[in-house]
């Protein structure tokens, strides 16, 4: 019997391609049913009654699915570039330096939203920024994208790290060696060489940001409906495929924005 | 790097500072899609008053965001079966809705329900029943009984849906059993259980969304809402809705003022607002289910106003009733129950 070297190749397992299938189908088969009901003429979400885009005409022109999803898009922008801002300081903190105490602390104090139940932090703030409300009378945004830019920043953080940890640190001594300033260094080489981290991890953090639904129900303020919040709403009454349209172009930004971060990702850090 | 966080949002705090709630506001926090926007519109346009809408999906949601505080809502419009907790919890201001100019339109049935004695609190919204659902070409006997879905007629066995609704569900069958509902009666409870675990397997299904399938009539009958079923009969003109004679429930959802509201002179005008007959029917007209304002039919369409599902017919009004929520210990075995038959 013949051992080949480097033996364990996963794609050579038995069963690989068929266990591949399978998962595929169960995470995108559930996802049919409503993309293929978007295009309903009728207004019914189980019973099809001939191909067309009316509901998708009927949410452009619906005005509260315009302002709602206005609104996410300004909440998931101002957030997310936020959150890039801060998780790049902290992924130079954790990665730039020499090892010091608490590192891992650190490390999982920013992770801690992707540990903590959402419905726990919803409730958190709830409470937190009732009191705030209740002692300022600010009722504004500042609420939704604080709360959207604190959980947005671990998924920025991940992929800025993962970038960090990947490039030859050669590059930045080399430019210390000639008598670049650190911020000389961190602008012409670390930067460039970490922008499509940084690009990922914006992305990543603005697709959670406007697909989130349980922290913005709790915080949001009067009027401040996000597009998802929105279409929760809509549960009460007969759903009509107006909800399956909403859900089909938000599914296909996430899609997009993900594919994008793929892509960036993949290029190589030299 | 919490620090620069907290030193952001107080900067960001600080540069879009409160923008004072300027007269001529108003906040209504209501369910999603449950406000006409022609009955907002109308509103506006008499009165000058400025209306943002905010959504829930939940008493639950409504009642957490509403006791934590500082939510800036002026009107909420819980159901009956949570009212009495935002009065006893001190969530509600009383804007005396009785001495409205225009609660003298309120039907007479309606000015003094069990769950807002008096009617001091709330104002009429809107309101609905569960009751039975049955496609008449299959099955043609009687049909305003829980028996219908615990003791299917061959014709129904197999094609009957119920509601997944703990409550309604187990309220039926102990009003069908002869018990009083929130009954803590354990012999009686025990039968209930037998006749549910009985009964399910002539069931097809515990599901919601029932109009589609009595249009393609694969249902032929279910405990279910009764707007649903009329919504059901425009696509199948078998589909009729039955009274339960054992005593169905019925549900209200109404208009309150709460306690830390902003704009009070505002809010109470929209009260008395949706109590004229021409606007109840706006609300009506938009989430197809009854008002309890007289005179709001001349305003409804053609069809709504003379269906039975919507205007109940004069001799099973009596059957109806408002059931509370049932005591703790009550509750729990109702769970018990509700999880045996999920098996």
């Amino acid at each position: 019997m013949v051992i080949r070297r480097g033996a364990f190749v996963i794609k050579r397992m038995p069963g690989f391609t068929l266990v591949a299938l399978a998962c595929f189908f169960a995470l995108y088969m559930p996802l049919a049913p409503l993309v293929v009901y978007s295009f309903n003429e009728g207004n019914n979400i189980a019973l099809w009654e001939g191909l067309s885009l009316r509901w998708y005409r009927e949410a452009w022109d619906n005005e509260l699915v315009q302002s709602a999803a206005i609104r996410s898009l300004v909440v998931a922008t101002v957030a997310s570039v936020i959150a890039t801002v801060l998780a790049t300081m902290v992924a130079l903190g954790t990665t730039r330096t020499r090892p010091y105490r608490g590192q891992t602390t650190i490390y999982a104090l920013v992770n801690q939203p992707l540990i903590v139940p959402e419905i726990v932090t919803a409730v958190a703030l709830l409470i937190l920024f009732a009191m705030i409300k209740q002692a300022t009378d600010y009722h504004g945004y500042a609420y939704l994208i604080s709360a959207h830019t604190a959980f947005c920043i671990p998924f920025a953080y991940l992929p800025i790290r993962a970038r960090l940890e990947g490039m030859d640190r050669v590059l930045e001594t080399a430019a210390a060696d000639l008598y670049a300033t650190p911020w000389q260094a961190f602008k012409r080489v670390t930067l460039p060489l970490l922008l499509p981290g940084i690009f990922a991890g914006a992305m990543l953090a603005f697709v959670i940001s406007l697909d989130d639904v349980v922290i913005t129900e709790f915080v949001k303020s009067a009027g401040q409906d996000t597009l998802p919040t929105y279409m929760l709403g809509q549960l009460r009454r007969t759903i009509t495929p107006e909800i399956n349209a909403i859900s089909t172009v938000l599914l296909t930004v996430s899609v997009i924005m993900v594919t994008l971060i793929f892509f960036l990702s993949r290029k190589k850090a030299k | 790097m919490k620090v620069a966080q907290k030193s952001l949002l107080a900067g960001v705090l600080l540069s879009m500072s409160s923008i004072a709630l300027a007269a001529g506001q108003l906040n209504l926090y209501n369910w999603g899609n449950y406000t006409n926007p022609k009955l907002i519109e109308k509103f506006e346009k008499e009165t000058g008053i400025k209306v943002t809408i905010t959504d829930y999906d939940s008493n639950e949601t409504a009642l957490a965001k509403v006791r934590a505080g500082g939510h800036g809502f002026d009107l909420a419009v819980p159901s009956h079966s949570h009212l009495p907790i935002w009065v006893s919890e001190g969530l509600l201001a009383n804007p005396r809705v009785d001495q409205m100019p225009n609660f003298k339109n309120v039907a007479e049935e309606w000015r003094n329900p069990d769950w807002d004695p008096g009617r001091q609190y709330s104002a009429p919204w809107q309101w609905g029943s569960v009751g039975i659902v049955v496609d008449t070409s299959v099955y043609g006997g009687d049909i305003n009984t829980f028996g219908i879905v615990l003791d299917p007629p061959a014709e129904l066995v197999g094609k009957v849906n119920v509601a997944p609704e703990m409550n309604d569900v187990i309220t039926s069958a102990v009003l069908y059993l002869g018990g009083e509902a929130c009954t803590g009666d354990k012999a009686l409870l025990r039968k209930v259980r037998d006749k549910l675990v009985e009964a399910k397997p002539k069931w097809k299904s515990m599901d919601y969304g029932i109009i589609e399938k009595f249009a393609g009539r694969d249902l032929a009958a279910s405990l279910y809402w009764n707007g649903a079923a009329f919504r059901a009969r425009l696509k199948n003109p078998d589909v009729r809705y039955g009274y339960p004679r054992e005593g169905y429930s019925l549900w209200a959802d109404a208009v309150v003022l709460l306690k830390d509201a902003k704009n009070v002179e505002e809010a109470k005008t929209f009260m008395n607002f949706i109590m004229a007959p021409e606007n109840a029917g706006l609300i009506s007209e938009f989430a197809r289910y009854a008002n309890s304002i007289v005179g709001s039919e001349k305003y409804m369409p053609e069809d709504m106003a003379t269906a039975p599902e919507v205007i109940i017919p004069r001799e099973f009004i009596g059957f109806g009733k408002f059931y509370p929520t049932c005591p703790p210990d009550v509750q729990k075995m109702y769970t018990a129950i509700w999880t045996e038959l999920q098996k």
